[in-house]
C-alpha cells in the first residue's frame, strides 16, 4: 500500500474525513445553501434534459440526429472546458501545491509521484463536468427508456473522456512551465483563459442564431444545421464519447470509439508520464526561482490621485487597491471577459431585428426595458460578488498594517465602497443605456431604468463591501475563492431578492404610465400618486440596503479591532 | 555526510550560488552562516532537491542527489525555513503518513512516532489538528518528521526562529543528542551564540560565496580576532552597514 501512488493521496482523504467529523460554526447553514443550490441545479438540468429527449421522441429521425449532434456538442464543450480546466489545475497540483515542497524532499520516485498528481488533477478538473453531464445523461436516458447498459457505458464514457483532455492540457503547462517560471505563467494563463472564453463567444455568434427568426430564412435551416456540425470532427474525443453514448441509448455497442476513448487514454497517460519524468523536476525547479518582476508603475494613478479632493489616508488607500488590481493578471483578465460578454450581449440588440419578430414592437419591447433592468442588475450582482465582495479579504494577512494604523474601519471600508462603485456604475449605467438605446424603449423608461441603476448599484455595491467586512476571508488564495465562500452566496441570494423587489416596484408605475400614454389618456391624480409612492419606495429600499450593510460591515470591522 | 562540491546556481544573469563547496561529517554539526540574501536557504534547498543546480553536485550518504535522488533522499532530514504541514491532519496522522513516505511500516511506527512526539513535548497534541498549532509547536513537529525516519544527515534552515527559551533548548539538546549518535547536521542560522554554542565547524557565505571556512577557532583568526563570533561575522560580511543604521537611527 505505501509504495502504490494512492498512499500519496492519503492527506487529502484523511484531511477530508477530519473536517466532515469537526464542524465549524456555520458549517450547517452552508451546507443547506449549497446543497439546496446544488439540488435545485441537478434537477433543472435533469429535467430539462429529459424534457428535450421526450419531445425530440416524436421527430424520428430527426429527433435521432439532433440528439446525437446535441450530445457531439455538449461533450465537445466540456472537452475545451477540461482541456483549459486541466492547464489550469496542474500548475497548482504539478509545480505550485505546497505539499510539493513536502514530498520532493522524501524518497517518492518520480512515476509514483506523477500518478498521485495526475490522479488528483483529473478529479479537480473534471469534477464539476461530471455534476453536469449526470444529469442530463441520466435524463436523457429515463426520456428515451435506455438500457441498464447505457448507464454503465455512461460512466465508463465519461473517464477516459476526461482523462485525455488533463492529460493534454498538462503537458501543455509542462511546457509552459519550462520555458517560463511558474508564476509568470499563472498570469499567462489568465490571459489565455480571457482569449479561449473570448473564443467561445465568438464560436457562439458565428452560428447565428437569431437567423432562425427570420421567416426568409427558412429555406436556410439545413445551412443552419451544416454550421451546428461544422466544429463536430470524427477526430475528437468528444465525437466519440457522443457517438459511443448514443449507441448504448439506443441499445447497441459501439466497440471502436469506445477502443479509441480507452486505447488513447492510456496511451495520453504513458506519454505524459515520460515528458512528466523527463521535465518536471527542471520545470518545479525554475517555479521556485523568483526573478525580478517586471510591472508598470502606473506613475499617472498617484498624480490622478492627487488632485481628487480625499483625505490622505483615503488617497493612499485607493491608490493601493487600484496598483494592486491593475499589476494582478489575474484580476483585470476577468474584468475584459466581462467586457466582452458586454459588448456581445449589445451586438446581440444590434443584429436582432426586432421589428420583424411578432410581439417584440410596441408594448412588449417596453416591458422587455424590464427584463434588461434585470440583467444588468444581475450583471451588477456578478461584478460586486467578483471584485467588490473580496476588496476586505484581498487585504489578507497584510490587513494587520491597516488595524495598527490610526485609520478608523468606517474610513477604511467607505474608501472600499468608493473604490467599487464608480466602476460598477459606469459599466451597469453604459450596459443599460446602450441596450435601450438599441431596444428603442420608450424615453420615460429610459430615464427610470438609469435612474434605477444608480441607486441598484449604491445597495449592491454597499451590500457586497458590508458583508465582505462580514465575512472576509483573509487566508483566501484568490479573489474567486471569496466569491464563492459563504458570504459570497448569501450577498448573490440577497441581490436577486433585492433586483426583483426593485424590479416590481419600478415596474408597476411604468407599466401604468404606459398604459394610459397608449390610449393618449391623463393618468389620474390618485394613481400618480400610488406611483410616485411606489418609485419613492424603490428609493427607499435600496438607500436602506446600501447604509444597512456599509453600517454592519463597519461594526463587524470594529468587532475585530476589538 | 553531506557532501557539496562546486555548487552553482543561477537565476539567469545572477549568481546565487557561486561555487560553493562543503563537507560535513558523521556526527558534525555544521554552521552556514551568511547576512539575509547570501544565498544559504538556495543552498539547502538544493542540497534537500528541491532546486536544481546549475553546476556541481550534492552527495549525501554517498549517492549524488541528481543521479539517484531516492537513495539520497532516504538518507536525508530537511527541515525547511518555513514548514508545510498539512492542516486538516492530526500530528499523529502526519507523522505516519511521513512515515509512510520513507518507507516505515508497520506496528514500529507508531511507536517511533511516539518516541518522537515524547523527544519534542508534542505527545499530549497528537490528536489535535495542526491548524490549531502555534508556530513554534508547528516547527517542533517538522522535527519530529525530520528525524522520524532515522536519517544519517539533516539539513536545518533557521532551526530557532519563532521558537521561545524553552523550545530553543529543547531543540539545541535533540541536536546534539543526534549528532552524537552520528547524524551529520548542516545547520543554517543566523543565531551566532547559538551557532559557536552548538558547531563544531563553520562555514560564512557572503554573495553566494564561502567566503570563511574551519572550526570556530578557525574562523575567528580568519577574521582577524580572538573576540565573541558575532564580532568577527560583521567584519567578515561587511559591519560598516551597522554603523550607517547607528547614524541614521
Amino acid at each position: 500500500m505505501k509504495g502504490a501512488f494512492t498512499y500519496l493521496l492519503l492527506p487529502h482523504l484523511w484531511s477530508s474525513r477530519n473536517r466532515a467529523q469537526r464542524r465549524e460554526p456555520g458549517d450547517l447553514t452552508r451546507a443547506l445553501l449549497f446543497g439546496g443550490v446544488a439540488i435545485g441545479v441537478f434537477f433543472a438540468l435533469f429535467y430539462g434534459a429529459a424534457w428535450l429527449a421526450w419531445q425530440l421522441q416524436d421527430y424520428e429521425e430527426l429527433g435521432d440526429y439532433l440528439l446525437r449532434l446535441g450530445l457531439s456538442w455538449i461533450f465537445m464543450t466540456f472537452l475545451a472546458f477540461l482541456t483549459f480546466s486541466g492547464i489550469v489545475t496542474a500548475l497548482s497540483t504539478f509545480f505550485l501545491s505546497d505539499d510539493l515542497r513536502l514530498l520532493l524532499t522524501a524518497p517518492i520516485a518520480a512515476r509514483r509521484l506523477f500518478y498521485a498528481r495526475f490522479a488528483r488533477t483529473v478529479v479537480q478538473s473534471s469534477w464539476m463536468v461530471v455534476v453536469f453531464i449526470a444529469p442530463v445523461l441520466l435524463g436523457v436516458g429515463l426520456a428515451q427508456c435506455a438500457p441498464a447498459s447505457f448507464y454503465i457505458t455512461s460512466a465508463l464514457t465519461v473517464i477516459p473522456f476526461a482523462i485525455i483532455p488533463v492529460a493534454v492540457g498538462t503537458a501543455c503547462t509542462l511546457l509552459l512551465v519550462n520555458v517560463f517560471p511558474a508564476r509568470r505563467a499563472r498570469d499567462l494563463l489568465m490571459l489565455m483563459g480571457f482569449l479561449f472564453a473570448a473564443s467561445i463567444v465568438v464560436l457562439l455568434r458565428m452560428i447565428r442564431p437569431e437567423q432562425l427568426l427570420r421567416a426568409e430564412s427558412l429555406p436556410d435551416v439545413t445551412g443552419f444545421f451544416s454550421t451546428l456540425q461544422s466544429p463536430v470532427t470524427p477526430l475528437l474525443p468528444s465525437f466519440w464519447a457522443g457517438e459511443l453514448v448514443f449507441a448504448s441509448l439506443k441499445g447497441g455497442w459501439d466497440a471502436l470509439h469506445a477502443g479509441a476513448l480507452w486505447t488513447t487514454a492510456l496511451a495520453f497517460c504513458v506519454g505524459l508520464r515520460a515528458a512528466d519524468e523527463r521535465w518536471h523536476f527542471s520545470g518545479y525547479s525554475r517555479s521556485q526561482e523568483a526573478p525580478k518582476a517586471r510591472f508598470t508603475k502606473f506613475r499617472s494613478l498617484d498624480a490622478i490621485a492627487g488632485v481628487l479632493p480625499l483625505s490622505p489616508v483615503r488617497r493612499q488607500l485607493l491608490v493601493k487597491d487600484l496598483k494592486i488590481f491593475l499589476r494582478d493578471v489575474s484580476q483585470w483578465s476577468q474584468l475584459l471577459l466581462l467586457l466582452a460578454l458586454m459588448v456581445i450581449y449589445l451586438y446581440n440588440f444590434r443584429v436582432l431585428d426586432l421589428g420583424r419578430i411578432p410581439y417584440m414592437s410596441g408594448f412588449v419591447k417596453n416591458v422587455y426595458a424590464f427584463v434588461n433592468l434585470g440583467m444588468a442588475g444581475f450583471v451588477l450582482s456578478t461584478v460586486a460578488v467578483r471584485f467588490v465582495f473580496p476588496m476586505v479579504s484581498a487585504e489578507g494577512r497584510a490587513f494587520w498594517l491597516v488595524r495598527k494604523s490610526p485609520v478608523s474601519m468606517h474610513d477604511f471600508l467607505w474608501s472600499k465602497f468608493w473604490t467599487g462603485f464608480v466602476p460598477v456604475l459606469a459599466l451597469t449605467e453604459t450596459l443599460t443605456i446602450a441596450a435601450n438605446e438599441l431596444l428603442d424603449v420608450d424615453p420615460f423608461l429610459k430615464i427610470v431604468a438609469a435612474g434605477a441603476i444608480v441607486f441598484l448599484s449604491l445597495a449592491l455595491v454597499g451590500l457586497a463591501t458590508g458583508l465582505g467586512a462580514r465575512y472576509p476571508r483573509f487566508t483566501a488564495d484568490n479573489p474567486s475563492q471569496v466569491a464563492g465562500s459563504y458570504g459570497g452566496v448569501a450577498f448573490m441570494i440577497l441581490a436577486v431578492l433585492l433586483i426583483i423587489v426593485v424590479i416590481v416596484l419600478l415596474g408597476w408605475p411604468s407599466t401604468t404610465y404606459l398604459y394610459y400614454q397608449l390610449r393618449h389618456r391623463p393618468i389620474p391624480a390618485v394613481r400618480m400618486v400610488m406611483m410616485g409612492l411606489s418609485f419613492v419606495a424603490a428609493v427607499f429600499v435600496s438607500i436602506a440596503t446600501w447604509l444597512h450593510g456599509m453600517r454592519s460591515g463597519v461594526r463587524a470591522l470594529d468587532a475585530m479591532s476589538n | 555526510m553531506i557532501a557539496v562540491q562546486h555548487l552553482v546556481k543561477q537565476y539567469g544573469k545572477f549568481t546565487a550560488v557561486d561555487d560553493v563547496s562543503l563537507d560535513v561529517q558523521p556526527g558534525e554539526i555544521h554552521g552556514f552562516l551568511g547576512p539575509n540574501g547570501a544565498g544559504k536557504t538556495t543552498t539547502l534547498r538544493m542540497i534537500a532537491g528541491l532546486l536544481k543546480p546549475t553546476g556541481g553536485h550534492v552527495i549525501v550518504n554517498g549517492h549524488d542527489v541528481a543521479s539517484e535522488p531516492e537513495l539520497a533522499k532516504a538518507s536525508l532530514g530537511f527541515i525547511p525555513d518555513r514548514p508545510f504541514i498539512y492542516e486538516k491532519l492530526t500530528a499523529g496522522e502526519f507523522l505516519k503518513f511521513h512515515g509512510g513516505l520513507y518507507g516505515l511500516d508497520g506496528d514500529g511506527v507508531m511507536d517511533r512516532v511516539h518516541e518522537m512526539l515524547d523527544l519534542f513535548e508534542l505527545r499530549r497534541w497528537e490528536n489535535e489538528l495542526v491548524e490549531s498549532f502555534s508556530h513554534g509547536m508547528k516547527q517542533r513537529l517538522v522535527m519530529c518528521a525530520a528525524f522520524l525516519h532515522r536519517p544519517r544527515a539533516v539539513a536545518v534552515d533557521e532551526p530557532m526562529v519563532g521558537l521561545d527559551p524553552r523550545g530553543a533548548r529543547l531543540i539545541k539538546n535533540v541536536f546534539r543528542r543526534m549528532s552524537e549518535r552520528g547524524v551529520a547536521i548542516l545547520m543554517s542560522t543566523h543565531t551566532l551564540e547559538v551557532a559557536q554554542e552548538m558547531c563544531q565547524r563553520l562555514s560564512i557565505i557572503l554573495k553566494g560565496k564561502i567566503i570563511a571556512q574551519g572550526t570556530v577557532d578557525e574562523v575567528r583568526r580568519l577574521g582577524g580576532a580572538d573576540d565573541h563570533l558575532t564580532s568577527v561575522f560583521l567584519r567578515l560580511t561587511g559591519g560598516s552597514a551597522l554603523q550607517e543604521i547607528d547614524e541614521a537611527v
